[in-house]
């Protein structure tokens, strides 16, 4: 009876490893994978905001802070232009449909190719600068990219006001304000359309990361003088760097042209490539869900402190104390921001995701330990 | 061309282009200073050669220099006959031209492994390579464990770097400049901030290295018992200048370099 039980128990335990390690190996992706769909229902519940709206560009802006991640959490390179390549998405995806009546997929694909070259050719001029100069230079890039779209040349990026009408793709159907993606017969919310677009943006993220390219990448953020002694190219590797990032960058950018049926110049904005750099060190610079962390809270919190203006406890049913919130919570970006400084002077790379991570090795570490004592 | 009275008349042609490694007139200013004032060196293939001097005596601006971690004012480098003077750093590695570090230069977040795991792997597809593919951390294992085995790091491979002991570290830094396959090796103090036990097993790491490998070997290095011990020859540095090149023995005898830099050292011997 007791071998019998020890068999099944070892059995048990080959098939629990097996999939420990395989769990173990793609964890990024599955739980990219949960992530992505569950951002929406999170969000939606009654506790939270009870509506979904922003879900979708809560996800966009993952991937853009992820983008951004290839270069301050992974190569080591602080940019305050990353904007640049999200414009450039946007506004590449929105002037081919609106001005010259491609269709998405090729005006995407254009937008991904202009921010590719854009960011290869600045990546080749500044690549080797030392930190604060790399990080002045992009900021003047950003700058000019700003500068040229507000300029509105040839009529093509619309000044001010940006591309508003007929940049929409024509998949895409609205209904009393909620948009749907009708594809081949086939009716579907526009929210799972942004997810499995954001979940293979992630993956391409993943797999750059782990390769043995993105390896490199992580050498040369830990010691750039022994990488190039140790025989790497670190210019070469920085350049592509800067370049893939900003190509996955203008993805998430022509994502989001869709989801805001249009190009604003706001996306350009120097506020836009702070806000990232923000969200990034905020969730964790360290980690992959970091920024993706950081992203969610910043939106999250923008939407939530905004509508959270009376405090009533313990219940809504029973309202013993109602505390009007609303004079204080008009600043909730203040709040944020002091968050944002406790994160940086407390653990400059671990952010939200490294304390969430912390917290759930404590936890299981002492489950583990009372149930060996037990 | 100053001429030591003992060992070889540094730095003719014949030596240079028959050497694993030469430089000849190799020159670093830093303004007005001359770090590395007209060196000629060869130092022939399979030789363990010590370089010592007094401090500031330029013997790591030398390193840099041979290796072009600094470009060199002036002057040639020669690598198994090779001109390699404007070779840049990157490349030397893939050479066979490997250099440790004084202070523990490492990729201190990174485990034992993955740092020496990413330096076969650099050894093995170039300055530049666009490996997109696959799991990065999975690859090139088999080498890398092959050479903590060497160094005895085996059992902490899976150690953050900046966690290791000095020792450790100072081995991980050898295992690093192993891990790009080198023919000519250069290490700069190895056994600095170690105890006399540590500094006995890495003086015998380094000799078992150099005979399995068969490398040729430049090392400087301030303990004098392990210079003498284990150097074929030593050349002497000061002021950037070579003050002497010969054997342990020829160059305790040269009476410049007792007056600049030995003092009373024959008799402690």
């Amino acid at each position: 009876m007791s071998d019998r039980t020890s068999t099944i128990n070892s059995n048990e335990v080959g098939v629990f490893t097996a999939l420990q390690s395989v769990v173990g190996r793609y964890r990024v992706p599955i739980g990219a994978l949960l992530l992505v769909f569950s951002v929406r229902p999170v969000v939606s519940m009654d506790l939270l905001l009870g509506y979904g709206a922003v879900a979708n560009s809560i996800l966009i802006w993952m991937l853009f802070a992820a983008s951004f991640n290839i270069l301050l959490g992974y190569t080591g390179l602080l940019s305050f232009g990353h904007a640049m390549f999200l414009g450039i998405g946007a506004y590449v995806t929105a002037i081919g449909l609106a001005r010259f009546d491609s269709p998405f997929v090729l005006s995407a694909l254009v937008a991904l190719l202009v921010a590719g070259v854009v960011a290869y050719l600045i990546a080749r001029l500044i690549a080797q600068k030392g930190e604060i100069y790399f990080a002045m230079l992009t900021l003047a890039f950003g700058t000019t990219a700003h500068f040229v779209a507000n300029y509105d040349p040839g009529g093509l990026t619309g000044g001010t006001t940006g591309i508003a009408g007929g940049a929409v793709p024509a998949w895409i159907e609205t209904e009393r304000g909620l948009k749907y993606v009708s594809l081949g017969g086939f009716q579907f919310d526009w929210y799972f359309f942004v997810a499995a677009a954001v979940f293979v943006g992630l993956l391409c993220i993943w797999q750059l990361v782990r390769s043995p390219f993105g390896r490199t990448l992580v050498a040369i953020r830990e010691n750039r003088d022994l990488a190039r002694a140790m025989g790497i190219n670190t210019y070469r590797y920085k350049v592509w760097a800067f370049t893939l990032s900003g190509v996955v960058a203008a993805y998430a950018g022509a994502i989001l042209e869709v989801n805001e049926q249009g190009a604003t110049l706001s996306l350009l904005t120097v506020q836009t490539s702070g806000d990232v750099i923000l969200m990034t060190v905020l969730g964790g610079a360290n980690y992959f869900f970091g920024p993706l962390a950081g992203a969610f809270v910043w939106l999250f919190a923008e939407d939530f402190l905004t509508d959270f203006e009376t405090l009533v406890l313990p219940l809504e049913q029973f309202p013993l104390i109602r505390v009007d919130l609303s004079g204080v919570l008009s600043y909730w970006q203040f709040f944020l921001g002091l968050l944002f400084v406790v994160a940086v002077v407390v653990a400059p790379r671990e952010g939200i995701w490294g304390l969430f991570r912390s917290v759930v090795k404590k936890a299981v570490d002492r489950i583990k330990s009372e149930r060996d004592n037990a | 061309m100053p001429e030591t009275d003992t060992g070889e008349r540094p730095g003719t042609e014949a030596d240079v282009t028959d050497a694993a490694l030469g430089a000849t007139g190799l020159t670093k200013r830093f303004g007005g200073i001359v770090a590395v004032d007209d060196v000629n060196i060869a130092v022939p293939t399979g030789e363990l050669r010590a370089v010592i001097g007094p401090n500031g005596a330029g013997k790591t601006t030398l390193f840099n220099t041979l290796t072009h971690a600094l470009a060199p004012t002036g002057g040639e480098g020669y690598l198994h006959g090779e001109e390699i003077t404007h070779v840049p750093q990157e490349q030397r590695p893939h050479r066979g031209l490997a250099r440790s570090f004084q202070s523990n230069e490492l990729f201190n977040e990174l485990t034992v492994l993955e740092n020496v795991r990413i330096v076969v792997q650099t050894s093995e597809t170039g300055t530049f390579s666009f490996g997109l593919l696959g799991d990065g951390r999975s690859q090139h294992v088999d080498r890398a464990s092959e050479i903590l085995e060497s160094v005895g790091l085996s059992r902490k491979r899976e150690t953050t770097a900046k966690n290791l002991s000095h020792g450790d570290q100072r081995r991980l830094g050898i295992a690093m400049a192993l891990a790009t396959d080198p023919s000519v090796l250069l290490l700069d103090e190895p056994t600095s901030g170690l105890g006399s036990k540590e500094t006995g097993q890495i003086t015998d790491l380094i000799r078992t290295v150099q005979e399995d490998l068969g490398l040729t070997l430049m090392l400087i290095e301030h303990d004098m018992g392990i210079v003498l011990s284990i150097s074929d020859r030593i050349t002497v540095l000061n002021r950037g200048r070579v003050l002497a090149t010969g054997t342990p023995a020829e160059v305790q005898a040269n009476q410049e370099v007792q007056d600049a830099y030995l003092g009373g050292m024959k008799e402690e011997i």
